[in-house]
Formats: structure tokens, C-alpha cells, sequence
């Protein structure tokens, strides 16, 4: 294992951390994980192009209460190193997908780590009840653990995915930009339904109606 | 910040650590509000700690930036010697606004706001000016709600509902959609002509033509598809056309 990679997967599993165990200063976001797993395989641009796309997908989540949340932001690590080198319209939609893919992976594991802990609660309710600090801290400590081997898990899965996908591309050229076209649409299409999802219906449509044609104007008169 | 106040901050920052269907927040505000409950009477071996851990390691949910408010509000309460049923109807009082506010404020507003300034900078400078502009922006915010809720749960006690009328956070709340909506507004088209800047025209449209059909069918005909479900199944279905039609 190359130090590259020893840092790529020190850097993913810390995002994956991030994202509801650990801090939350969200370096679990697509953007920042992204950019930085750009930095760290030298293609910063790379990483912050698949960054944006998969922040796109990310403006949907609201991660209220138990709601199943997808990591991006371990996918964007994954989907930069997938992207790293690799002609920008070319390499662009395998790493969405890459990305996609190790987000949903990781959802799967925050369930699974949700379902532990709950059974371990279960069985220490009395010790709970009776206000046993060291049952509180151990219960505390396996949870962080816990969180920490799936995070560790995704981090290598993905890179894994990552590596497979950049050797063995399963499209042609045409297919590849087609699927470029396909996912940032898809992303944007999904930013745009999270964008109206947080502002709500009516009136308050109009901030974000209001935000689009300024974001056309700029793009139009850059 | 004496050293008790402290360590119940940093625990904070792990709150969600030992998340679970059953007490959801209850262990992570019990973590964080055991440096604080070790000063009661009788000291960590006393009745009363036990007692009031136990109470603070029961079901609890909350936005985690806002959990502060009620570790410091719990743990005053505690200390200044309310009865068992206050502290349980306060407990019970505070996980609706709590997780309300934070979401409206932080999930719905700072946060969307700040990652589409984020995106449009990156699009317009550089990612790495991007990522950082939004960490630095955004972390501001939260680490200032973070503090400000430990402290003001601690001095308020059981009239902590009067922290959550605060100006700030009623102001934050009035322009936090508006602003949300604007930004993400900018940022959706100012992102995406980044991201495809070195497609020509008809790949362009492609991704507008994507993008439209992606809103009729997230909003309106499954959306209980959601947007990560509907992106692979978007990639599946180009993966396949690619090989059929290569």
C-alpha cells in the first residue's frame, strides 16, 4: 500500500466520521472531501469537479432524526481518485457512478451501525436506568468504534471500486460522456428538487426562482 | 471555561457517537452531561449523580448542534435541586423545539446556503478556494451554536425556553429559507455550467433535458424514489444504452 493510499483512507474514514459520529464540521460534505482526495492523488480539480456533482445530489438530504443518509462524502473520495488524470468530459460520469456507489454503501453500513448500538442498549437497559457511568462511556466508546470500522470499511471498499473502475472501465468513449450527460443531469435534477424541498411550496418558491435567474445571468454574461 | 465545562463541550462533538432506535440521543447527552452532574451533592458516587445520569441517559432527540442547550439546561436544573417530574417534563419539552430550530436553522438554511456559496466559488475561482470558503463560513456558525447552547442552557436552567426566543436565533430563523433558496437558486446553474464546461452544445441540452425529468419524477411521480436511488438507476439505464448503442 502506497502512503497515498494510506492517506486516502485515513482522510475517507475521518469523512465518514464526520458525517454523524464525529464533530460534524462537515468535512463529510462532497466538496470538501472531494477537493481534498483531489489534493491528495495531485488533481485538485478533478476531485472538486466530481465534489460539486455529488454536492449536488447531497442538497436533497435533510438528515433529520433516523432518516436513512447516504455519505457522499466518502464517495466524492472515491469518485475523485476514480476521476484523478483522466480527460475531464471522459473520466466525469464513472465517477459519479463510482461515487453513487460507495455513498449508498456506506447508507447501508450507518444502518447496520444504527441496529448494533440499539441492540447493545437493549441490553444494558438496566444498568442504564440505574445511572452506571461506565455502562454510559462503554456504550458511548463501542458506538465510536463501531462507526469508525464501517467508515474504515467503506474508505477501502471504495478506493477498491475506485481502482476497478479506473482500470477496467466498463464503457466506450461515447458511453462515458453519455454518461457524464446522464449523471450531472441527474444531479441537478435532484439539486433542484432539494432546493425546493427546503424553501417549501408557494411564495417561497419564489427565493429560489429568484436565485436561478441570477445564477442564469451569471452564467450567461461570465 | 473551567475544566468540567469543557469536557462536556468536546463530548458534544461526539453526541450522535451511540445513536440507536431506542434512546436515539440519550446516551451521547448522558456522555456530555456527566462532568457537569459530578459536582451534585454527594460527588460521582452519590445517589443524586446516579439518579440524574440515569434521567439524562433516557430518550432524547435533538437537533445535535442544539443539544447543548439542554445538557446545560438539564444539568442546572439538576443542580439546583428541581423535582424528578420537572426534570423529566423539561427533558420532554425540549426535544420538539430543539430539533425544529436546528432543523429549519442549520439543515435548511446555514448549511444548503453556505455549500452553494461554496459551489459557486469553486465554479468561479477555485474548488480548493470553494471547500474552504464554505468550512471556514460554515463552521463559524455551528461552533457558535455549539458554545452559545452549552452556555446558555447552564445559565437559564429551567427557563431555558427564554434562550430559545433569543434575537439571533429569531433572525436567523426569518432569513435562513429565504436565503437558502436564493443561494442554492444561484449556485444549481453556476455548478452545473462548471461541471460540463467542456461539453459542447448538445451534451448541454442532454443534461437540462436530465435534469427536467429528474424534477417531474422526484416531485411528482415517485418521489419516494429520492435522489440517490434515482441517480443510479439514471446510470444503470445509460450504462445499458452505452453498450447497446456504443
Amino acid at each position: 500500500m502506497t502512503l497515498e493510499m494510506v492517506w486516502l483512507v485515513a482522510w475517507s474514514t475521518l469523512v465518514g466520521l464526520d458525517l454523524v459520529s464525529v464533530a460534524q464540521v462537515m468535512i463529510a460534505r462532497p466538496i470538501v472531501a472531494g477537493t481534498v482526495a483531489g489534493l491528495i492523488v495531485g488533481d485538485p480539480l478533478a476531485g472538486g469537479l466530481v465534489g460539486a456533482a455529488l454536492e449536488l445530489f447531497a442538497l436533497e438530504v435533510l438528515p433529520v432524526g433516523g432518516a436513512r443518509i447516504p455519505d457522499y462524502g466518502q464517495g466524492a473520495v472515491a469518485a475523485a481518485v476514480t476521476a484523478a488524470g483522466a480527460p475531464r468530459a471522459l473520466g466525469l460520469g464513472l465517477a459519479i457512478l463510482v461515487g453513487l456507489a460507495v455513498a449508498y454503501l456506506a447508507e447501508v453500513g450507518i444502518q447496520s451501525v444504527r441496529r448494533a448500538n440499539t441492540r447493545d442498549v437493549r441490553r444494558h437497559q438496566d444498568e442504564l436506568d440505574r445511572g452506571d457511568g461506565r455502562t454510559i462511556a462503554a456504550l458511548h466508546c463501542r458506538g465510536l468504534v463501531r462507526d469508525a470500522v464501517r467508515a474504515a470499511v467503506v474508505a477501502v471498499a471504495g478506493l477498491a471500486i475506485a481502482g476497478a473502475a479506473s482500470r477496467w472501465p466498463p464503457v466506450s468513449v461515447g458511453g462515458a460522456v453519455l454518461l457524464t450527460v446522464v449523471l450531472v443531469g441527474a444531479g441537478a435534477g435532484v439539486g433542484a428538487t432539494g432546493a425546493v424541498q427546503l424553501t417549501g411550496r408557494g411564495l417561497k418558491l419564489g427565493w429560489v426562482v429568484l436565485g436561478l435567474v441570477g445564477g442564469v445571468a451569471v452564467v450567461v454574461l461570465r | 471555561m473551567n475544566a468540567a465545562v469543557l469536557r462536556s463541550w468536546l463530548r458534544l462533538f461526539t453526541v450522535q457517537a451511540a445513536w440507536n432506535y431506542e434512546r436515539m440521543l440519550g446516551v451521547g447527552a448522558a456522555r456530555a452531561s456527566e462532568p457537569r452532574l459530578r459536582r451534585l451533592p454527594g460527588g460521582p458516587r452519590g445517589e443524586r449523580f446516579r439518579a440524574a445520569l440515569a434521567r439524562a441517559a433516557g430518550y432524547f432527540n435533538a437537533h445535535p448542534y442544539l443539544v447543548g442547550l439542554a445538557v446545560g439546561a438539564l444539568a442546572r436544573a439538576e443542580h439546583d435541586g428541581v423535582t424528578e417530574d420537572q426534570v423529566r417534563r423539561l427533558r420532554g419539552a425540549l426535544i420538539g423545539p430543539l430539533g425544529s430550530l436546528g432543523d429549519r436553522l442549520i439543515w435548511a438554511g446555514a448549511l444548503p446556503a453556505l455549500v452553494a456559496v461554496g459551489l459557486v466559488v469553486a465554479g468561479m475561482a477555485s474548488p480548493v478556494v470553494g471547500a474552504v470558503t464554505f468550512f471556514v463560513a460554515y463552521n463559524l456558525v455551528h461552533l457558535t451554536l455549539r458554545t452559545w447552547g452549552l452556555a446558555a442552557g447552564w445559565r437559564q436552567g429551567t427557563g431555558v425556553a427564554r434562550a430559545l426566543t433569543a434575537a439571533g436565533l429569531r433572525a436567523g430563523l426569518r432569513v435562513a429559507g429565504p436565503v437558502a433558496g436564493i443561494a442554492v437558486g444561484v449556485a444549481l446553474p453556476v455548478a452545473t455550467d462548471w461541471i460540463v464546461a467542456d461539453l459542447g452544445m448538445g451534451p448541454r441540452l442532454g443534461v437540462g433535458v436530465v435534469a427536467a425529468l429528474g424534477i417531474v419524477l422526484l416531485r411528482w411521480v415517485a418521489p419516494i424514489l429520492g435522489g440517490l436511488r434515482f441517480g443510479l438507476a439514471a446510470a444503470f439505464a445509460a450504462l445499458l444504452l452505452g453498450w447497446v448503442w456504443p
